[in-house]
Protein backbone atom coordinates (compact mmCIF):
# COMPACT_ATOMS: atom_id res chain seq x y z
CA UNK A 1 0.00 0.00 0.00
CA UNK A 2 1.34 3.18 -0.53
CA UNK A 3 2.14 6.63 1.60
CA UNK A 4 -0.80 8.32 3.22
CA UNK A 5 -1.07 11.97 3.03
CA UNK A 6 -1.74 13.95 6.31
CA UNK A 7 -2.62 17.05 6.79
CA UNK A 8 -2.48 18.72 10.16
CA UNK A 9 -4.04 21.85 11.25
CA UNK A 10 -1.81 23.14 8.22
CA UNK A 11 -2.06 27.07 7.97
CA UNK A 12 -0.69 29.75 5.62
CA UNK A 13 -0.04 33.78 5.95
CA UNK A 14 0.52 34.94 2.63
CA UNK A 15 2.82 38.03 3.10
CA UNK A 16 1.70 42.01 3.34
CA UNK A 17 -1.41 41.05 4.90
CA UNK A 18 -3.17 39.14 2.33
CA UNK A 19 -5.86 35.97 3.09
CA UNK A 20 -4.76 33.82 5.64
CA UNK A 21 -5.69 30.11 4.73
CA UNK A 22 -6.64 27.12 7.55
CA UNK A 23 -6.25 25.64 9.76
CA UNK A 24 -7.07 22.92 7.37
CA UNK A 25 -7.13 19.24 8.64
CA UNK A 26 -7.57 15.64 6.98
CA UNK A 27 -5.90 12.46 5.46
CA UNK A 28 -5.74 11.29 1.76
CA UNK A 29 -5.40 7.42 1.32
CA UNK A 30 -4.03 5.19 -0.82
CA UNK A 31 -6.31 4.76 -4.17
CA UNK A 32 -9.12 7.37 -3.56
CA UNK A 33 -9.69 10.47 -5.11
CA UNK A 34 -10.22 13.45 -3.51
CA UNK A 35 -11.63 16.35 -5.15
CA UNK A 36 -11.18 20.02 -3.82
CA UNK A 37 -13.75 22.19 -4.65
CA UNK A 38 -14.87 25.63 -3.78
CA UNK A 39 -15.93 29.05 -5.23
CA UNK A 40 -12.34 31.32 -7.03
CA UNK A 41 -10.22 32.18 -4.07
CA UNK A 42 -11.50 29.61 -1.82
CA UNK A 43 -7.75 28.03 -1.05
CA UNK A 44 -7.87 25.23 -3.65
CA UNK A 45 -4.48 25.93 -5.43
CA UNK A 46 -2.98 27.05 -2.16
CA UNK A 47 -4.08 23.63 -0.35
CA UNK A 48 -2.16 21.62 -3.52
CA UNK A 49 1.18 24.17 -3.05
CA UNK A 50 0.98 23.27 0.78
CA UNK A 51 0.66 19.53 -0.40
CA UNK A 52 3.28 19.26 -3.31
CA UNK A 53 5.77 21.27 -0.68
CA UNK A 54 6.06 24.66 -2.62
CA UNK A 55 4.07 26.59 0.16
CA UNK A 56 5.93 26.39 3.15
CA UNK A 57 3.13 25.96 6.05
CA UNK A 58 3.14 28.93 8.80
CA UNK A 59 1.71 26.63 11.02
CA UNK A 60 0.77 22.84 11.00
CA UNK A 61 2.46 20.22 9.09
CA UNK A 62 1.95 17.93 6.22
CA UNK A 63 3.10 14.51 6.66
CA UNK A 64 3.53 11.50 4.47
CA UNK A 65 3.32 8.11 6.27
CA UNK A 66 4.31 10.52 9.80
CA UNK A 67 7.25 11.59 8.05
CA UNK A 68 6.67 15.89 8.01
CA UNK A 69 7.38 17.40 4.17
CA UNK A 70 9.68 19.80 5.76
CA UNK A 71 12.04 16.84 6.50
CA UNK A 72 12.21 15.78 2.99
CA UNK A 73 15.15 16.77 0.51
CA UNK A 74 14.02 17.45 -2.99
CA UNK A 75 14.49 14.57 -4.59
CA UNK A 76 12.99 12.23 -2.08
CA UNK A 77 10.00 14.54 -2.41
CA UNK A 78 10.07 14.89 -5.90
CA UNK A 79 9.82 10.34 -5.54
CA UNK A 80 6.56 10.76 -3.20
CA UNK A 81 4.61 13.69 -4.45
CA UNK A 82 4.10 14.75 -8.40
CA UNK A 83 2.20 17.98 -9.72
CA UNK A 84 0.42 17.87 -12.70
CA UNK A 85 -0.18 21.61 -13.51
CA UNK A 86 -3.32 23.27 -15.19
CA UNK A 87 -0.67 24.49 -17.42
CA UNK A 88 2.64 25.57 -17.71
CA UNK A 89 1.86 29.18 -17.99
CA UNK A 90 5.36 29.36 -20.19
CA UNK A 91 6.57 28.34 -23.62
CA UNK A 92 8.56 25.32 -23.67
CA UNK A 93 10.65 24.67 -26.55
CA UNK A 94 11.95 20.74 -25.85
CA UNK A 95 10.39 17.70 -27.30
CA UNK A 96 7.31 15.72 -25.68
CA UNK A 97 10.01 12.90 -24.88
CA UNK A 98 12.42 15.66 -23.07
CA UNK A 99 9.27 17.23 -21.11
CA UNK A 100 8.42 13.66 -19.84
CA UNK A 101 11.81 12.51 -19.22
CA UNK A 102 12.12 15.84 -16.88
CA UNK A 103 9.71 13.95 -14.53
CA UNK A 104 13.07 11.40 -13.71
CA UNK A 105 15.45 14.11 -12.41
CA UNK A 106 14.46 13.12 -8.76
CA UNK A 107 15.48 9.64 -9.82
CA UNK A 108 18.67 10.21 -12.17
CA UNK A 109 21.87 8.03 -11.45
CA UNK A 110 25.53 10.06 -11.63
CA UNK A 111 26.25 8.47 -14.78
CA UNK A 112 23.02 9.53 -16.36
CA UNK A 113 23.19 13.16 -15.14
CA UNK A 114 26.39 13.75 -17.07
CA UNK A 115 25.33 11.36 -20.35
CA UNK A 116 25.35 13.84 -23.44
CA UNK A 117 22.88 11.67 -24.77
CA UNK A 118 19.62 13.49 -26.00
CA UNK A 119 16.83 11.81 -25.01
CA UNK A 120 17.00 9.22 -22.29
CA UNK A 121 15.18 5.87 -22.88
CA UNK A 122 14.20 4.77 -19.66
CA UNK A 123 11.70 2.33 -18.66
CA UNK A 124 9.67 4.72 -16.63
CA UNK A 125 9.46 7.54 -19.49
CA UNK A 126 8.25 4.52 -22.03
CA UNK A 127 5.64 3.14 -19.72
CA UNK A 128 3.99 7.52 -19.28
CA UNK A 129 3.90 7.86 -22.97
CA UNK A 130 2.78 4.38 -23.49
CA UNK A 131 0.20 5.05 -20.37
CA UNK A 132 -0.93 8.06 -21.92
CA UNK A 133 -1.21 7.76 -25.59
CA UNK A 134 1.41 10.39 -26.13
CA UNK A 135 4.21 8.57 -27.25
CA UNK A 136 3.58 9.14 -31.11
CA UNK A 137 4.03 12.77 -30.05
CA UNK A 138 7.45 11.93 -28.45
CA UNK A 139 8.82 14.13 -31.08
CA UNK A 140 6.94 16.87 -31.68
CA UNK A 141 7.54 20.33 -29.42
CA UNK A 142 5.63 20.61 -26.20
CA UNK A 143 4.70 24.49 -27.34
CA UNK A 144 2.97 22.87 -30.27
CA UNK A 145 0.99 20.82 -28.77
CA UNK A 146 -3.14 21.51 -28.77
CA UNK A 147 -4.52 21.34 -24.76
CA UNK A 148 -5.62 17.73 -24.09
CA UNK A 149 -2.07 16.58 -25.66
CA UNK A 150 -0.35 19.06 -23.61
CA UNK A 151 -2.27 18.45 -20.66
CA UNK A 152 -1.66 13.85 -21.21
CA UNK A 153 1.72 15.01 -21.72
CA UNK A 154 2.51 16.68 -18.25
CA UNK A 155 0.37 13.69 -16.96
CA UNK A 156 3.08 11.51 -18.51
CA UNK A 157 5.57 13.27 -16.79
CA UNK A 158 4.20 13.32 -12.97
CA UNK A 159 3.84 9.64 -13.58
CA UNK A 160 7.09 9.40 -14.78
CA UNK A 161 8.07 10.56 -11.49
CA UNK A 162 7.05 7.31 -10.52
CA UNK A 163 5.25 8.96 -7.39
CA UNK A 164 2.52 7.23 -5.07
CA UNK A 165 0.99 10.65 -4.85
CA UNK A 166 -0.57 12.76 -7.48
CA UNK A 167 -1.93 15.98 -6.98
CA UNK A 168 -3.86 17.91 -10.05
CA UNK A 169 -4.82 21.28 -10.32
CA UNK A 170 -7.17 21.68 -12.37
CA UNK A 171 -6.09 19.50 -14.96
CA UNK A 172 -9.51 19.77 -17.38
CA UNK A 173 -9.95 23.36 -17.02
CA UNK A 174 -9.02 23.98 -20.60
CA UNK A 175 -10.07 20.57 -22.44
CA UNK A 176 -13.52 20.13 -23.76
CA UNK A 177 -16.27 17.42 -22.61
CA UNK A 178 -14.63 14.54 -24.47
CA UNK A 179 -10.67 15.13 -23.87
CA UNK A 180 -11.49 15.69 -20.04
CA UNK A 181 -13.37 12.97 -20.23
CA UNK A 182 -10.50 10.62 -21.19
CA UNK A 183 -8.12 12.25 -18.78
CA UNK A 184 -10.08 11.87 -15.52
CA UNK A 185 -11.03 8.09 -16.77
CA UNK A 186 -7.19 7.94 -16.59
CA UNK A 187 -6.64 9.20 -13.66
CA UNK A 188 -9.21 6.67 -12.14
CA UNK A 189 -7.16 4.19 -13.61
CA UNK A 190 -4.05 5.01 -12.00
CA UNK A 191 -6.15 5.85 -8.25
CA UNK A 192 -7.80 1.90 -8.95
CA UNK A 193 -5.26 -0.08 -10.49
CA UNK A 194 -2.10 1.35 -9.09
CA UNK A 195 -3.44 2.58 -5.84
CA UNK A 196 -2.26 6.20 -6.24
CA UNK A 197 -3.38 8.83 -3.96
CA UNK A 198 -4.82 11.13 -5.69
CA UNK A 199 -5.68 15.07 -5.03
CA UNK A 200 -7.41 16.79 -7.63
CA UNK A 201 -8.86 20.73 -7.27
CA UNK A 202 -11.63 20.41 -9.91
CA UNK A 203 -13.75 23.73 -11.16
CA UNK A 204 -16.92 21.92 -12.64
CA UNK A 205 -19.29 20.72 -9.68
CA UNK A 206 -21.72 19.24 -11.92
CA UNK A 207 -19.59 16.43 -12.68
CA UNK A 208 -16.96 16.79 -10.07
CA UNK A 209 -18.74 13.47 -8.41
CA UNK A 210 -18.39 11.17 -11.21
CA UNK A 211 -14.61 11.27 -10.86
CA UNK A 212 -13.83 11.53 -6.99
CA UNK A 213 -14.55 9.18 -4.16
CA UNK A 214 -14.60 12.12 -1.53
CA UNK A 215 -14.60 16.10 -1.64
CA UNK A 216 -13.02 18.40 0.62
CA UNK A 217 -15.50 21.97 0.40
CA UNK A 218 -13.42 24.76 1.03
CA UNK A 219 -13.97 28.60 1.28
CA UNK A 220 -12.54 31.54 2.32
CA UNK A 221 -9.52 28.97 2.94
CA UNK A 222 -11.38 26.95 5.09
CA UNK A 223 -12.68 23.36 5.09
CA UNK A 224 -16.58 23.51 5.08
CA UNK A 225 -17.18 20.10 4.89
CA UNK A 226 -15.28 16.78 3.91
CA UNK A 227 -16.47 13.27 3.25
CA UNK A 228 -17.52 10.83 0.70
CA UNK A 229 -18.50 12.99 -2.49
CA UNK A 230 -22.21 12.36 -2.60
CA UNK A 231 -22.72 13.49 0.72
CA UNK A 232 -20.68 16.90 0.09
CA UNK A 233 -22.71 17.21 -3.03
CA UNK A 234 -26.05 16.74 -0.98
CA UNK A 235 -24.87 18.32 2.29
CA UNK A 236 -26.80 22.30 2.58
CA UNK A 237 -23.08 23.87 3.32
CA UNK A 238 -22.45 23.76 -0.67
CA UNK A 239 -24.94 25.99 -1.77
CA UNK A 240 -24.10 28.32 1.43
CA UNK A 241 -20.91 28.72 -0.20
CA UNK A 242 -21.62 28.99 -3.59
CA UNK A 243 -24.47 31.43 -3.16
CA UNK A 244 -27.16 30.05 -4.90
CA UNK A 245 -28.96 26.69 -4.88
CA UNK A 246 -28.11 23.14 -6.01
CA UNK A 247 -30.10 19.79 -6.35
CA UNK A 248 -28.40 16.13 -6.62
CA UNK A 249 -29.43 13.51 -9.26
CA UNK A 250 -28.38 10.50 -9.61
CA UNK A 251 -26.20 9.02 -12.92
CA UNK A 252 -28.89 6.91 -14.60
CA UNK A 253 -25.94 4.41 -15.40
CA UNK A 254 -23.47 4.74 -13.02
CA UNK A 255 -25.68 5.35 -9.69
CA UNK A 256 -23.09 8.33 -8.91
CA UNK A 257 -23.87 11.60 -7.98
CA UNK A 258 -24.32 14.84 -10.10
CA UNK A 259 -25.41 18.47 -9.50
CA UNK A 260 -27.89 20.41 -11.31
CA UNK A 261 -29.31 24.00 -10.68
CA UNK A 262 -32.29 23.66 -8.43
CA UNK B 1 25.60 17.58 -35.96
CA UNK B 2 28.20 17.00 -33.57
CA UNK B 3 30.84 15.96 -35.13
CA UNK B 4 29.81 17.82 -37.94
CA UNK B 5 30.71 20.76 -35.44
CA UNK B 6 33.87 19.40 -34.31
CA UNK B 7 34.85 19.34 -37.79
CA UNK B 8 33.86 22.94 -39.25
CA UNK B 9 35.71 23.85 -35.61
CA UNK B 10 38.90 22.30 -36.90
CA UNK B 11 38.65 23.60 -40.28
CA UNK B 12 38.61 27.17 -39.09
CA UNK B 13 41.01 26.65 -36.20
CA UNK B 14 43.17 25.44 -39.55
CA UNK B 15 42.08 28.08 -41.97
CA UNK B 16 42.85 30.60 -38.98
CA UNK B 17 46.99 28.99 -38.32
CA UNK B 18 47.05 29.86 -42.32
CA UNK B 19 46.41 33.36 -42.32
CA UNK B 20 48.12 36.43 -40.88
CA UNK B 21 49.91 39.83 -41.35
CA UNK B 22 52.90 38.15 -42.35
CA UNK B 23 52.20 35.74 -45.67
CA UNK B 24 53.57 32.27 -45.12
CA UNK B 25 52.84 29.78 -47.67
CA UNK B 26 50.39 27.40 -46.13
CA UNK B 27 52.53 24.59 -46.88
CA UNK B 28 55.19 25.39 -44.54
CA UNK B 29 52.79 26.56 -42.30
CA UNK B 30 51.82 22.98 -42.28
CA UNK B 31 55.30 21.75 -42.12
CA UNK B 32 55.60 23.56 -38.76
CA UNK B 33 52.21 22.64 -37.49
CA UNK B 34 53.30 18.78 -38.18
CA UNK B 35 57.23 18.79 -37.15
CA UNK B 36 57.87 22.20 -34.77
CA UNK B 37 61.16 23.24 -35.50
CA UNK B 38 63.42 26.41 -34.53
CA UNK B 39 63.21 28.54 -37.27
CA UNK B 40 60.80 31.67 -37.71
CA UNK B 41 58.22 30.17 -38.81
CA UNK B 42 57.66 27.35 -36.77
CA UNK B 43 58.10 30.67 -33.69
CA UNK B 44 55.34 32.42 -35.70
CA UNK B 45 53.01 29.60 -36.01
CA UNK B 46 53.81 28.33 -32.48
CA UNK B 47 54.00 31.16 -30.25
CA UNK B 48 51.99 33.77 -32.15
CA UNK B 49 49.24 32.34 -34.09
CA UNK B 50 48.36 29.09 -32.34
CA UNK B 51 47.97 31.20 -28.79
CA UNK B 52 46.01 33.87 -30.31
CA UNK B 53 43.73 30.98 -32.21
CA UNK B 54 43.33 28.82 -29.22
CA UNK B 55 42.43 32.19 -26.94
CA UNK B 56 39.66 32.87 -29.82
CA UNK B 57 38.57 29.47 -29.11
CA UNK B 58 38.39 29.21 -25.48
CA UNK B 59 36.74 32.59 -25.34
CA UNK B 60 34.04 31.61 -27.78
CA UNK B 61 33.04 28.82 -26.71
CA UNK B 62 32.86 30.07 -22.90
CA UNK B 63 30.94 32.80 -24.17
CA UNK B 64 28.57 31.04 -25.71
CA UNK B 65 27.78 28.46 -23.11
CA UNK B 66 27.73 31.46 -20.24
CA UNK B 67 24.98 33.39 -22.56
CA UNK B 68 22.99 29.85 -22.37
CA UNK B 69 23.60 29.51 -19.04
CA UNK B 70 21.87 32.64 -18.06
CA UNK B 71 19.23 32.81 -20.40
CA UNK B 72 18.26 29.68 -18.92
CA UNK B 73 18.88 30.77 -15.64
CA UNK B 74 17.32 34.28 -16.38
CA UNK B 75 14.57 32.66 -18.37
CA UNK B 76 14.65 35.38 -20.30
CA UNK B 77 16.43 35.22 -24.04
CA UNK B 78 17.84 38.81 -23.92
CA UNK B 79 20.23 37.92 -21.13
CA UNK B 80 24.25 37.33 -22.19
CA UNK B 81 26.77 36.55 -20.18
CA UNK B 82 27.16 40.33 -19.14
CA UNK B 83 24.03 40.51 -18.28
CA UNK B 84 23.80 41.17 -14.24
CA UNK B 85 26.72 43.32 -13.98
CA UNK B 86 30.31 41.58 -15.35
CA UNK B 87 30.99 43.61 -17.51
CA UNK B 88 31.03 46.91 -15.43
CA UNK B 89 32.56 44.99 -13.14
CA UNK B 90 35.43 43.70 -15.52
CA UNK B 91 35.83 47.21 -16.47
CA UNK B 92 36.27 48.52 -13.30
CA UNK B 93 38.64 45.85 -12.34
CA UNK B 94 40.61 46.62 -15.63
CA UNK B 95 40.61 49.95 -15.16
CA UNK B 96 42.05 49.91 -11.53
CA UNK B 97 44.63 47.68 -12.67
CA UNK B 98 45.91 49.57 -14.69
CA UNK B 99 45.40 52.91 -13.06
CA UNK B 100 46.83 51.89 -9.70
CA UNK B 101 49.18 48.39 -10.50
CA UNK B 102 50.00 49.31 -14.21
CA UNK B 103 53.40 47.58 -13.08
CA UNK B 104 52.53 44.56 -12.43
CA UNK B 105 50.09 44.60 -15.74
CA UNK B 106 46.82 44.33 -14.10
CA UNK B 107 44.68 44.57 -16.32
CA UNK B 108 43.57 41.31 -17.14
CA UNK B 109 43.53 39.97 -13.73
CA UNK B 110 41.78 43.30 -12.57
CA UNK B 111 39.21 42.49 -15.51
CA UNK B 112 38.60 38.74 -14.45
CA UNK B 113 37.95 39.77 -10.51
CA UNK B 114 36.08 42.83 -10.93
CA UNK B 115 33.84 40.45 -13.26
CA UNK B 116 33.71 37.94 -10.50
CA UNK B 117 32.84 40.43 -7.70
CA UNK B 118 30.51 42.42 -9.30
CA UNK B 119 28.26 39.39 -10.26
CA UNK B 120 28.65 38.11 -6.40
CA UNK B 121 27.60 41.54 -5.57
CA UNK B 122 24.58 41.51 -7.51
CA UNK B 123 24.07 38.42 -6.55
CA UNK B 124 24.19 38.67 -2.74
CA UNK B 125 22.14 41.76 -3.08
CA UNK B 126 19.48 39.92 -4.94
CA UNK B 127 19.40 37.59 -2.34
CA UNK B 128 18.95 39.59 0.61
CA UNK B 129 16.57 37.36 2.97
CA UNK B 130 14.18 34.19 1.14
CA UNK B 131 13.42 32.90 -1.87
CA UNK B 132 15.86 34.34 -5.37
CA UNK B 133 13.73 35.91 -7.86
CA UNK B 134 15.37 36.65 -10.96
CA UNK B 135 13.99 39.45 -12.23
CA UNK B 136 15.26 40.84 -8.84
CA UNK B 137 18.39 39.60 -9.84
CA UNK B 138 18.75 41.28 -13.00
CA UNK B 139 17.61 44.57 -11.65
CA UNK B 140 20.37 44.36 -9.09
CA UNK B 141 22.85 43.35 -12.10
CA UNK B 142 22.09 46.53 -13.74
CA UNK B 143 21.76 48.64 -10.92
CA UNK B 144 25.17 47.87 -10.02
CA UNK B 145 26.02 47.95 -13.36
CA UNK B 146 25.34 51.49 -13.52
CA UNK B 147 27.34 52.30 -10.46
CA UNK B 148 30.62 50.58 -11.53
CA UNK B 149 30.47 51.89 -14.76
CA UNK B 150 30.13 55.46 -13.19
CA UNK B 151 32.97 54.39 -11.11
CA UNK B 152 34.85 53.44 -13.81
CA UNK B 153 34.45 56.72 -15.61
CA UNK B 154 34.91 59.01 -12.91
CA UNK B 155 38.69 57.03 -12.72
CA UNK B 156 39.33 57.11 -16.50
CA UNK B 157 38.44 61.23 -16.13
CA UNK B 158 41.10 61.40 -13.10
CA UNK B 159 43.49 59.10 -14.90
CA UNK B 160 43.37 60.32 -18.81
CA UNK B 161 46.46 58.80 -19.99
CA UNK B 162 45.01 55.30 -19.37
CA UNK B 163 42.21 56.06 -21.17
CA UNK B 164 43.45 54.17 -24.83
CA UNK B 165 44.57 51.23 -22.55
CA UNK B 166 41.04 51.22 -21.18
CA UNK B 167 39.13 51.72 -24.04
CA UNK B 168 41.22 48.79 -25.82
CA UNK B 169 40.34 46.43 -23.27
CA UNK B 170 36.41 47.45 -22.92
CA UNK B 171 36.17 47.09 -27.32
CA UNK B 172 37.73 43.35 -26.75
CA UNK B 173 40.37 42.06 -28.33
CA UNK B 174 42.92 39.08 -28.82
CA UNK B 175 46.23 40.29 -30.70
CA UNK B 176 49.60 39.66 -28.71
CA UNK B 177 48.22 37.04 -26.64
CA UNK B 178 50.81 34.62 -25.39
CA UNK B 179 50.91 30.92 -24.06
CA UNK B 180 51.42 32.29 -20.60
CA UNK B 181 47.63 33.83 -20.48
CA UNK B 182 46.03 30.62 -21.41
CA UNK B 183 46.90 29.04 -18.05
CA UNK B 184 44.41 30.88 -15.88
CA UNK B 185 41.68 30.34 -18.24
CA UNK B 186 43.02 26.48 -18.34
CA UNK B 187 42.19 26.19 -14.68
CA UNK B 188 38.91 27.73 -14.87
CA UNK B 189 37.38 27.47 -17.73
CA UNK B 190 37.34 23.24 -17.68
CA UNK B 191 35.92 24.05 -13.89
CA UNK B 192 33.27 25.66 -14.89
CA UNK B 193 32.41 23.56 -17.30
CA UNK B 194 33.03 20.62 -14.90
CA UNK B 195 30.05 22.26 -12.88
CA UNK B 196 27.50 23.36 -15.64
CA UNK B 197 27.49 19.02 -17.40
CA UNK B 198 25.68 17.65 -14.40
CA UNK B 199 23.29 20.39 -14.05
CA UNK B 200 21.93 19.90 -17.77
CA UNK B 201 18.70 17.70 -16.73
CA UNK B 202 18.12 20.99 -14.21
CA UNK B 203 18.64 23.36 -16.70
CA UNK B 204 15.70 21.81 -18.68
CA UNK B 205 14.09 22.15 -15.54
CA UNK B 206 13.81 25.74 -15.22
CA UNK B 207 12.17 25.93 -18.76
CA UNK B 208 8.64 24.13 -17.23
CA UNK B 209 9.11 27.32 -15.22
CA UNK B 210 10.27 27.99 -11.79
CA UNK B 211 6.82 25.70 -9.51
CA UNK B 212 6.97 22.79 -11.91
CA UNK B 213 10.80 22.62 -11.75
CA UNK B 214 10.81 22.45 -7.92
CA UNK B 215 7.99 19.52 -8.38
CA UNK B 216 10.30 17.43 -10.29
CA UNK B 217 12.76 17.88 -7.86
CA UNK B 218 15.13 20.14 -9.08
CA UNK B 219 17.43 22.07 -5.93
CA UNK B 220 16.52 25.71 -7.14
CA UNK B 221 18.99 27.09 -4.44
CA UNK B 222 22.09 25.01 -5.19
CA UNK B 223 21.33 25.03 -8.62
CA UNK B 224 21.14 28.63 -8.76
CA UNK B 225 24.56 29.44 -7.16
CA UNK B 226 26.92 26.83 -8.94
CA UNK B 227 24.94 28.36 -12.68
CA UNK B 228 25.95 32.00 -11.28
CA UNK B 229 29.33 30.62 -10.23
CA UNK B 230 29.58 28.60 -13.60
CA UNK B 231 28.92 31.58 -15.92
CA UNK B 232 30.68 34.00 -14.26
CA UNK B 233 33.79 31.68 -14.13
CA UNK B 234 33.57 31.46 -17.85
CA UNK B 235 33.02 35.23 -18.75
CA UNK B 236 35.73 36.33 -16.20
CA UNK B 237 37.97 34.03 -17.72
CA UNK B 238 37.14 35.16 -21.47
CA UNK B 239 37.30 38.23 -20.20
CA UNK B 240 40.33 38.01 -18.98
CA UNK B 241 41.71 36.89 -22.06
CA UNK B 242 40.22 38.92 -24.15
CA UNK B 243 38.45 42.08 -22.98
CA UNK B 244 34.65 42.97 -23.60
CA UNK B 245 33.82 40.80 -26.68
CA UNK B 246 29.78 41.36 -27.38
CA UNK B 247 27.31 39.74 -28.97
CA UNK B 248 28.99 35.50 -29.07
CA UNK B 249 27.40 34.80 -25.80
CA UNK B 250 23.99 36.55 -27.44
CA UNK B 251 23.61 35.54 -30.43
CA UNK B 252 24.96 31.94 -30.47
CA UNK B 253 22.68 29.90 -28.09
CA UNK B 254 19.52 31.36 -30.07
CA UNK B 255 20.87 29.99 -33.38
CA UNK B 256 21.92 26.87 -31.86
CA UNK B 257 18.87 26.31 -30.47
CA UNK B 258 16.57 26.78 -33.38
CA UNK B 259 18.96 24.20 -34.99
CA UNK B 260 18.66 21.62 -31.92
CA UNK B 261 16.17 22.87 -29.51
CA UNK B 262 16.06 23.67 -26.01
CA UNK B 263 17.24 20.79 -24.61
CA UNK B 264 20.21 21.36 -22.76
CA UNK B 265 22.20 18.14 -23.17
CA UNK B 266 21.96 18.68 -27.20
CA UNK B 267 22.48 22.73 -27.06
CA UNK B 268 25.27 23.34 -24.40
CA UNK B 269 28.27 21.31 -26.50
CA UNK B 270 26.93 22.68 -30.19
CA UNK B 271 26.61 26.01 -28.33
CA UNK B 272 30.10 25.61 -27.42
CA UNK B 273 31.76 24.67 -30.60
CA UNK B 274 29.59 27.32 -32.71
CA UNK B 275 30.45 30.13 -29.92
CA UNK B 276 33.95 28.80 -30.41
CA UNK B 277 34.33 28.25 -34.12
CA UNK B 278 32.52 31.77 -34.66
CA UNK B 279 34.73 33.47 -32.54
CA UNK B 280 38.07 32.00 -34.08
CA UNK B 281 36.67 32.98 -37.86
CA UNK B 282 35.88 36.41 -36.59
CA UNK B 283 39.30 36.79 -35.26
CA UNK B 284 40.84 35.68 -38.36
CA UNK B 285 38.81 38.44 -40.23
CA UNK B 286 39.59 41.32 -37.31
CA UNK B 287 43.67 40.34 -37.72
CA UNK B 288 43.76 41.52 -41.42
CA UNK B 289 40.73 43.79 -42.13
CA UNK B 290 41.08 45.19 -46.05
CA UNK B 291 43.00 48.91 -45.65
CA UNK B 292 42.59 48.76 -42.05
CA UNK B 293 44.96 45.64 -41.11
CA UNK B 294 44.06 44.62 -37.41
CA UNK B 295 40.86 45.75 -35.84
CA UNK B 296 39.10 44.59 -32.18
CA UNK B 297 37.19 41.71 -32.94
CA UNK B 298 34.56 42.56 -30.13
CA UNK B 299 33.80 45.27 -33.25
CA UNK B 300 33.68 42.17 -36.12
CA UNK B 301 31.50 40.14 -33.41
CA UNK B 302 29.11 43.09 -33.36
CA UNK B 303 29.15 43.58 -36.93
CA UNK B 304 28.26 40.12 -37.38
CA UNK B 305 26.31 39.58 -34.72
CA UNK B 306 23.89 42.52 -34.48
CA UNK B 307 22.38 42.31 -37.79
CA UNK B 308 22.10 38.30 -37.47
CA UNK B 309 20.49 38.66 -34.47
CA UNK B 310 17.76 40.92 -36.25
CA UNK B 311 17.47 38.44 -38.98
CA UNK B 312 16.98 35.69 -36.60
CA UNK B 313 13.97 38.07 -34.77
CA UNK B 314 12.47 38.52 -38.30
CA UNK B 315 12.13 35.23 -39.05
CA UNK B 316 11.36 34.32 -35.67
CA UNK B 317 8.41 36.98 -35.60
CA UNK B 318 8.38 36.42 -31.53
CA UNK B 319 11.19 35.75 -29.03
CA UNK B 320 11.87 31.98 -28.26
CA UNK B 321 10.63 32.06 -24.95
CA UNK B 322 8.42 34.41 -22.82
CA UNK B 323 10.43 37.48 -21.97
CA UNK B 324 9.94 38.69 -18.47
Amino acid sequence: MGPSLTVEEIRHAFPHGGAQFGPVSGDAWPGRRIGLIGPNGAGKSTLLRLMSGYLKPTGGAIRIDGVPMGRLSAAERARLVAVVPQSLGVQVDLTVEEVVALGRLSHLTWRERVSLAASPRTAAVEAALELTATAPLRRRSFSSLSGGEAQRVLLAMALAQDAPILLLDEPTAHLDPGHARRFLGLVESLAQERGKTVVMAHHDLSTVGLFTDALWLLAGGRLRAAGPSEAVLASPELGAVYGTEFMTVRHPRTGRTMLLYA
Amino acid sequence: MFAASVAVLGVSVLAALLHGPTAIPWVRVLGVLLHPGRGLTSTIVWQIRMPRVMAALLCGGSLAVAGAVMQALLRNPLADPYVIGASAGAGLGATVGQIFFAALDAVAPGAFIGAMAAVFLAFGLARGQGRLRMLTLILSGYAVGVILAAATTFLMLLHQDSLARIFAFEVGGLSGIAWSRLALPGIFMPLAFAIVLPLLPEMDALLLGEEQAFHVGARMRGVEVLLILAASLLTASAVYLGGLIGFVGLVVPHAVRRLVGAGHRRLIPLVFLVGATFLVLADAIAERVPWLGNIPVGLVTAFLGGPYFLYLLSRQGRFSSEVV
